[in-house]
């Protein structure tokens, strides 16, 4: 080997030992915690699946927030240093894509202390992840998936703690129909199965109580020019519109319907609950809009106030989404199971194949008071706490609407 | 469908068109001279939305230049005009240097190497740009506050157009004739020219290769920038992977035009923004990119060169 090839190799050495120290870097971030019985506590992962980098990444850095709130107020509880557990969390970055999605499951699959995961935040990426983790013994419990065939698959490993679609789209139109006297509406969605369900869920509920739709029109999550869309939409005279999809691109489209001169409020789901919708349409586009969301308002729960407290303790520099607290039982509800399972098949077990049978089994019996009120499961794998609120933009902020 | 709809919808489709024709510009112009499709310039488009947003948000900021020159900025005619010559200077140059750079880092090492190597460069370059800005400056979308003043002008029944929309669609109009002018009856616009003819021979003839190459690589990313602020000002937000859909469709645009060609590129971009709006309008918007796209295949099949374009002779 002559000096200069040797020297290339050389660099290419310690281009990998740099890699290496790198990735093992990252993966020893193993919060340390008190021994008990002198054998070191097992440590737990737990999966966050959210949109950190693309698309709703306001409601998925709220999930991670949420969950690691959790994570932390799970490990200093005495249940799990009594069952000799330390919770540790890994996010993957789904990007609100399917594809990517799915790539975060399967890295999520093939780590062997992962037995659960809090995720994902878009139905479209939920109902493709959920067979990895299905096939993987792996549990999920969605704070945020709304469209009604993420539980309809039969898999027995997958939950969530938000009501569905066919509650949401239903009770939506009622409000608009009835407290709000909207009787002719233009429905737009964003092609995503959760913008495309909710839309269709609204638009049956909206015609049934007599109700007319004027338009239904498909438009991509990703898009932003949606002017043509206005000047048809403006032309059919609605009195309100019906938007199916996230804020990104629903902000957007509340703009351009004002600046077109459709003088008419917006509406939608969950998708559209959250502060970035303000910002990015204009407080005065966005005056008067509506959005329901799932559960009820956290100053209406029991434990709203503690958790706003101590959200606002861990990060005094964000306000609280639309998903946070859902994040937070979700994450609970996943790390109450792996308790229940410890004490089953003991913590040293859990994350073996009869452990994540159990865990499951353990998360499908959930009966625990979370901060956004009782969470149970029934049959499919959905809550049964099945509360919508419908949300209005007053003084550029959401605020719960009262008639 | 009533008349005035259609009008309202060929001004969406011209002001949109006009935004296409702008970034096409870029990609036509680097491929004219250098036979390779810049896959960086969707990113120029986005870097000169945040350098605009930036100093739109700097010199509207009481706290940095006071309260009495901002509202001499954003209230006053001369004021108005003032300010967003600034932006557009600020931006255009500075993505314009932005576009310099890339060429000599990662394309001129390249210059001799096989055709598919600076392609792979500038997807890397394209990478590398997105996430700096998701890194660096955030990774949601940014609202761009609206300072200039938007007023509804009626042309005909319900139609209108927007003194925002006149504004863009004259700035391009403009833009487009300083351009073709420079390239067709300057002296450095004739050395273009014949570098886009022959980079040997002209380079022979004591044309300034290297100068040529960076003048495109100036003026398109540029051109890119001014649409990125346009973006901007027109849809009210700008975010990290805004350049990637307008990018795609302007590519479109300027291969529908004829690639290589600069009154193809603004042909193509404006035929490509009517198309959109009028099959959204009159079909339904989830056709509008079929209808789009469709066009383009049917261009390429007849008029393999596009538009405008000639058929060149593959040379043996």
């Amino acid at each position: 080997m002559s000096m200069g090839k040797f020297k290339k190799y050389l660099s290419v050495v310690a281009v990998l030992a740099a890699v290496a120290l790198v990735v093992t870097g990252c993966g020893a971030s193993t919060t340390g915690g008190g021994t008990t019985g002198g054998t070191a506590p097992v440590s737990i992962t737990i999966g966050i699946g959210a949109p950190i980098t693309q698309g709703a990444t306001a409601l998925g850095l709220g999930m991670e927030r949420g969950a690691k709130l959790a994570i932390a107020d799970m490990n200093k509880s005495p249940e799990a240093k009594a069952a000799g557990i330390t919770f540790t969390s890994t996010t993957g970055d789904d990007q609100g894509d399917p594809k990517t999605g799915v790539n975060v499951a399967n890295q999520f699959a093939s780590n062997p202390n992962l037995v659960g995961v809090m995720g994902h935040l878009n139905s479209g990426v939920s109902i493709p992840s959920s067979a990895v983790y299905s096939r993987a013994n792996i549990v999920m419990v969605s704070p945020a998936s709304t469209n009604p065939q993420l539980t309809l698959q039969g898999l027995k490993n997958v939950f969530r703690v938000c009501t569905i679609d066919s509650v949401q789209g239903p009770a939506a139109a009622d409000r608009a129909t009835g407290d709000l006297g909207k009787k002719a509406v233009f429905i737009v969605d964003d092609s995503t199965p959760y913008g495309t369900g909710l839309a269709d869920e609204f638009g049956k509920e909206f015609t049934a109580k007599g109700g007319k739709v004027l338009g239904r029109e498909k438009t991509g999550d990703k898009d932003t020019d949606f002017k043509a869309l206005v000047t048809k939409i403006k032309a059919t005279n609605p009195d309100l519109v019906y938007y199916g999809g996230v804020y990104n691109a629903g902000a957007l489209l509340s703009k351009q319907l004002k600046d077109g001169g459709v003088k008419v409020p917006m509406m939608g789901g969950d998708g559209l609950y959250d502060g970035q919708y303000i910002k990015l349409a204009g407080a005065a586009n966005a005056e008067g809009d509506f959005a329901t969301s799932v559960g009820l308002p956290l100053a209406q729960l029991p434990a709203g106030e503690k958790f706003t407290t101590e959200f606002k303790a861990a990060y005094p520099n964000d306000e609280i989404a639309a998903y946070d607290a859902y994040s937070y039982d979700a994450a609970t509800v996943i790390m109450k199971g792996v308790l229940a399972a410890a004490g089953k098949v003991t913590a040293a077990k859990v994350t073996s194949p009869e452990g994540r049978a159990a865990v499951i089994a353990a998360v499908a019996a959930t009966n625990y008071e979370g901060i956004t009120g009782a969470i149970a499961f029934d049959a499919n794998g959905d809550t049964t706490n099945k509360a919508i609120t419908l949300y209005v933009v007053k003084g550029g902020v959401w605020i719960p609407y009262v008639k | 469908m009533a008349l005035s709809t259609l009008i309202q919808q060929m001004v969406n489709g011209v002001t949109l068109g006009g935004m296409y024709a702008l970034i096409a510009l870029g990609y036509t112009l680097v491929y004219g001279i250098m036979l390779m499709i810049n896959f960086a310039h969707s990113e120029m488009f986005m870097a000169g939305a945040y350098v605009g947003l930036f100093t739109l948000t700097g010199l509207t900021n009481p706290k940095l230049v006071g309260s009495g020159a901002v509202a001499f900025l954003t209230k006053n005619g001369i004021g108005l005009v003032l300010l967003f010559t600034i932006v557009f200077l600020v931006a255009g140059i500075a993505v314009g240097l932005l576009g310099v750079v890339i060429e000599r880092t990662a394309y001129r090492p390249l210059r001799n190497a096989p055709r598919l190597a600076p392609l792979i460069s500038a997807i890397g370059v394209s990478i590398f740009l997105q996430n700096a800005v998701l890194l660096w400056v955030d990774s949601k979308a940014l609202p761009f506050p609206q300072v200039f003043p938007v007023i509804d002008l009626k042309i005909y029944g319900n139609a209108s157009i927007s003194t925002l929309q006149i504004f863009i669609l004259v700035s391009v109009v403009l833009i487009l004739i300083v351009l073709d002018t420079f390239v067709g009856k300057t002296r450095i616009g004739k050395a273009m020219r014949a570098t886009s003819q022959d980079r040997d021979a002209a380079g022979l003839m004591g044309v300034n290769i290297n100068t040529v190459i960076a003048l495109a690589f100036f003026i398109g990313p540029a051109l890119g920038a001014v649409a990125g602020i346009f973006n901007g000002m027109y849809y009210g937000t700008v975010n990290w992977n805004m350049g990637f859909l307008p990018g795609i469709k302007s590519f479109t645009a300027a291969v529908i035009g004829g690639i290589g060609n600069l009154r193809g590129a603004m042909l193509g971009g404006f035929v490509l923004g009517i198309i959109e709006s009028l099959a959204a309008g009159f079909l339904s918007t989830g056709y509008k990119d079929v209808v789009a796209f469709v066009i383009l295949i049917l261009v390429l099949i007849f008029r393999p060169g596009g538009l405008l374009g000639e058929s060149v002779v593959e040379k043996v």
